[in-house]
């Protein structure tokens, strides 16, 4: 037994220096890695299963002239510069405005000009910006319509609103507006028009704007060598035509409306698409969930037993360990282990290092409450059971495996049910680290096709998945329940 | 023979001394009651012989081996190996039985001969069911101990005891969690081990039962051994400590 506590904690420990190996062997100069917010169309999005968009379009058409090969990477929109400086990506393209954080970034030249204006509902009293006086506007986090609204030239416009209500995306700030949460949101005018091109009869876009601003594409800082080979790509795709082609192509009138054609006609194609892209959430989504549960249990089992020992240095050490993992977010915890490596010790880490940081965290979360359980557990054990191992010979390890271990394990079912239960729906948390499971996928898609839907289908799953786990647990307590 | 001998044993918890240099043999064949009143140390003597409790000061012998042995006021234990041979010489019955409640009857009374001892399991089982029999719980070896009465769960834990082959079996008031009546089931269980000659010593508050059943009695009271003396003599001695403890029970 002690062979395989030590088994796995070897796997977990290869298992987090594979991904650091492996990011820096994949390092690879001739791969252009864009990292953008798959809830952004039509800058960078998710249709019928695939990325796309106007900067999408721009991106694949500069890497193919450089020789590169282009990798999409979906990141949160909050996590941006974290992504950057550890290298997950090398640029954010993606509507990303240049306007005031000129200085953070390596910047290319602008390429695009764009103004922030407000989405109303259509029957609303709202005319122009003074209207907007004791009302809730929204703005994305981290947006430019967020910096806008917070600069000095608007302090007067803010602080008449009743509050600056700061959504994760846009899809969701929509969505608050339908419902009559919010008043009006601040956006980019690009993505603005896009949302509501089909709803014209909901929505309506105020005539006096705020701010105008500048899309470019930003690189770590310093980063010129890069953003000098991208610079000589855009120059020549605005020079022979193909950059127009394509703003035609995503802000043209014929073009959008012809899109919208294409959607209603392959309505059927989407929904298998969409149905894909959900399943493939979920497979990961069960990935995340029976990897944890793997590793957690035993590694739970192992704290346990040194917050039981009698050695005072490790009872301490586990008792810490404890306290910060229920004491913390699993969030933040989720940021750690993925930014961690190269804020605290300078590592470049890979993309597969995604998914593997959210298996870490979360297993390094719930071992810590499986441990408290297992603690309970052994505690309630009758001193009389481990006398009577011991008068009739049995080793204390033969004790604790063979009599306490079994017992212990029927008695805390329960409460480990509970905290099962809880790690499917946890398992949507890995969003914060952009991981694409089934809640990630389910708000890109809701963000697509500005539809409550995918959000539906996931609650559903999340649901039977739970009623399944829910059964299982049952049928696994009765058939322990063979004594008492 | 002398199966088990103890010297000068001294045991304290804490401020409390429990033992005050006690010395206690017990020879091949031998029944031995140990009575007394509540608190008197007469299970912490028997968990001491049992390994359960370290004993502060004392010697302690099984089989003519030296297990503890005593060096400037101190107990000195002997290796793990030796205690190890020393816990093969004796069986212990517990007063709440501690069967292992997720094991069958019949696992109780096999695991520990086939996992520890490593005894073939074909003759283990034989064996368990002979000792089953004659506890009279044939129709119990696939129960579980949560659907055995306290009279049957103390029969298979001392079934469970006998199994291994010990060389003396220690009783810890085994029938105080029992009613009169399954008491008389243990008792007669009992009996019939001494008449087959088991050596055993038994702490117990059944006073006819230790009357008619041990070879000898020995009467503790604040952890010292007032007397020790055949059963005859001991229900008729002088001793006002004896006598006065004796007094609250009816004997006859």
């Amino acid at each position: 037994m002690k062979k395989f506590l030590r088994l796995t904690l070897a796997f977990l420990l290869m298992f987090s220096f594979m991904s650091v190996f492996s990011s820096v062997e994949a390092k690879d100069d001739h791969v252009l890695t864009v990292g953008f917010d798959q809830n952004f169309p039509p800058f960078g999005y998710v249709s019928k299963g695939k990325f796309v968009g106007f900067d999408i379009d721009l991106a694949r058409e500069a890497a193919k002239r450089m020789g590169y090969k282009l990798k999409l990477q979906p990141i949160d929109w909050d996590s941006k510069d974290m992504e950057l400086d550890s290298g997950t990506i090398d640029c954010i393209w993606n509507g990303f405005t240049m306007t005031g954080r000129e200085n953070k970034y390596t910047w290319s030249k602008p390429y695009l000009n764009n103004r922030q204006v407000v989405i109303v509902k259509k029957d609303a009293k709202i005319k122009t910006l003074k209207d907007l006086k004791g009302k809730i506007v929204a703005c994305q986090k981290e947006s430019s319509a967020e910096s806008a609204l917070e600069s000095k030239k608007y302090t007067t416009l803010t602080n008449s609103f009743k509050q600056l209500l700061k959504v994760a995306d846009y899809n969701t700030g929509l969505m608050d507006l339908s419902s009559g949460g919010i008043d009006a949101i601040a956006m980019d005018e690009f993505v603005a028009k896009f949302q509501i091109k089909d709803k014209t009869d909901t929505y309506r876009i105020l005539n006096q704007s705020l701010s105008s601003e500048k899309y470019a594409i930003g690189f770590k800082k310093g980063n010129t060598a890069l953003r000098d080979k991208v610079q000589k790509q855009m120059d020549a795709m605005i020079k022979d035509g193909t950059f127009n082609k394509l703003s035609k192509k995503w802000f043209g009138e014929n073009v959008a409306s012809q899109s919208d054609a294409s959607t209603s006609k392959n309505a059927t194609s989407l929904i298998v698409s969409d149905l894909k892209q959900l399943g493939t959430g979920m497979l990961t989504t069960l990935q995340i969930f029976f990897l944890t549960l793997l590793f957690s249990l035993p590694l739970g089992l192992l704290i346990a037993l040194g917050r039981m020992s009698k050695h005072g240095v490790i009872k301490n050490i586990m008792r810490i360990y404890i306290s910060i993992m229920r004491g913390t977010p699993l969030m933040l915890q989720l940021l750690v282990v993925y930014f961690g490596p190269y804020y605290m010790f300078g590592i470049n880490v890979s993309s597969a290092y995604r998914g593997i940081a959210v298996v870490i965290a979360f297993v390094l979360n719930y071992a810590a409450y499986f441990a408290e359980i297992y603690r309970s557990g052994i505690a309630s054990m009758e001193r009389g059971q481990y006398e009577a191992a011991q008068v009739l010979g049995y080793s204390p390890v033969q004790t604790f495996f063979i009599i306490i271990l079994p017992q212990v394990w029927k008695r805390i079912l329960p409460s480990i049910t509970n905290e099962v239960i809880t790690l499917v729906k946890d398992t949507s948390l890995a969003f914060s680290i952009a991981y694409a499971e089934m809640f990630t996928q389910a708000k890109a898609l809701a963000a697509n096709e500005r539809s409550m839907m995918p959000f539906v289908a996931a609650a559903i799953f999340y649901y039977v998945f739970n009623f399944i786990v829910a059964a299982f647990m049952e049928y696994l307590e009765k058939r322990m329940s063979y004594y008492e | 023979m002398k199966i088990l001998e103890m010297k000068h044993i001294k045991k304290r918890f804490g401020d409390n001394e429990v033992l005050k240099d006690i010395g206690f043999d017990v020879d091949e064949g031998e029944v031995v009651s140990i009575i007394g009143p509540s608190g008197s140390g007469k299970s912490t003597l028997l968990r001491c012989a049992t390994f359960l409790e370290t004993m502060d000061d004392g010697t302690l012998r099984y089989m003519d081996r030296n297990i503890v042995t005593s060096h400037s006021g101190h107990a000195v234990y002997a290796s793990k190996q030796e205690i190890k041979t020393a816990m093969s010489y004796f069986g212990l019955v517990f007063q709440n039985f501690n069967l292992f409640p997720h094991f069958s009857v019949m696992k109780n009374i096999t695991d520990a001969p086939i996992r520890i001892q490593k005894r073939d399991p074909d003759t283990v089982y034989e064996e368990a069911r002979a000792l089953l029999k004659k506890m009279g719980l044939s129709d119990k070896e696939d129960a579980y101990p949560s659907q055995l009465s306290g009279g049957q769960k103390q029969r298979v834990s001392i079934a469970r005891a006998l199994a291994l082959k010990p060389k003396i079996l220690f009783f810890d008031e085994p029938t105080s969690a029992l009613d009169p009546e399954l008491t008389l089931e243990i008792l007669k269980v009992i009996k019939e081990l001494a008449q087959e000659k088991m050596t055993m010593v038994i702490v117990t508050h059944e006073m006819n039962f230790a009357h008619d059943v041990s070879t000898r009695i020995v009467f503790m009271d604040q952890g010292v051994i007032v007397e020790e003396t055949t059963p005859d003599l001991m229900f008729h001695s002088q001793n006002e400590r004896t006598k006065a403890f004796l007094g609250k029970y009816h004997i006859g």
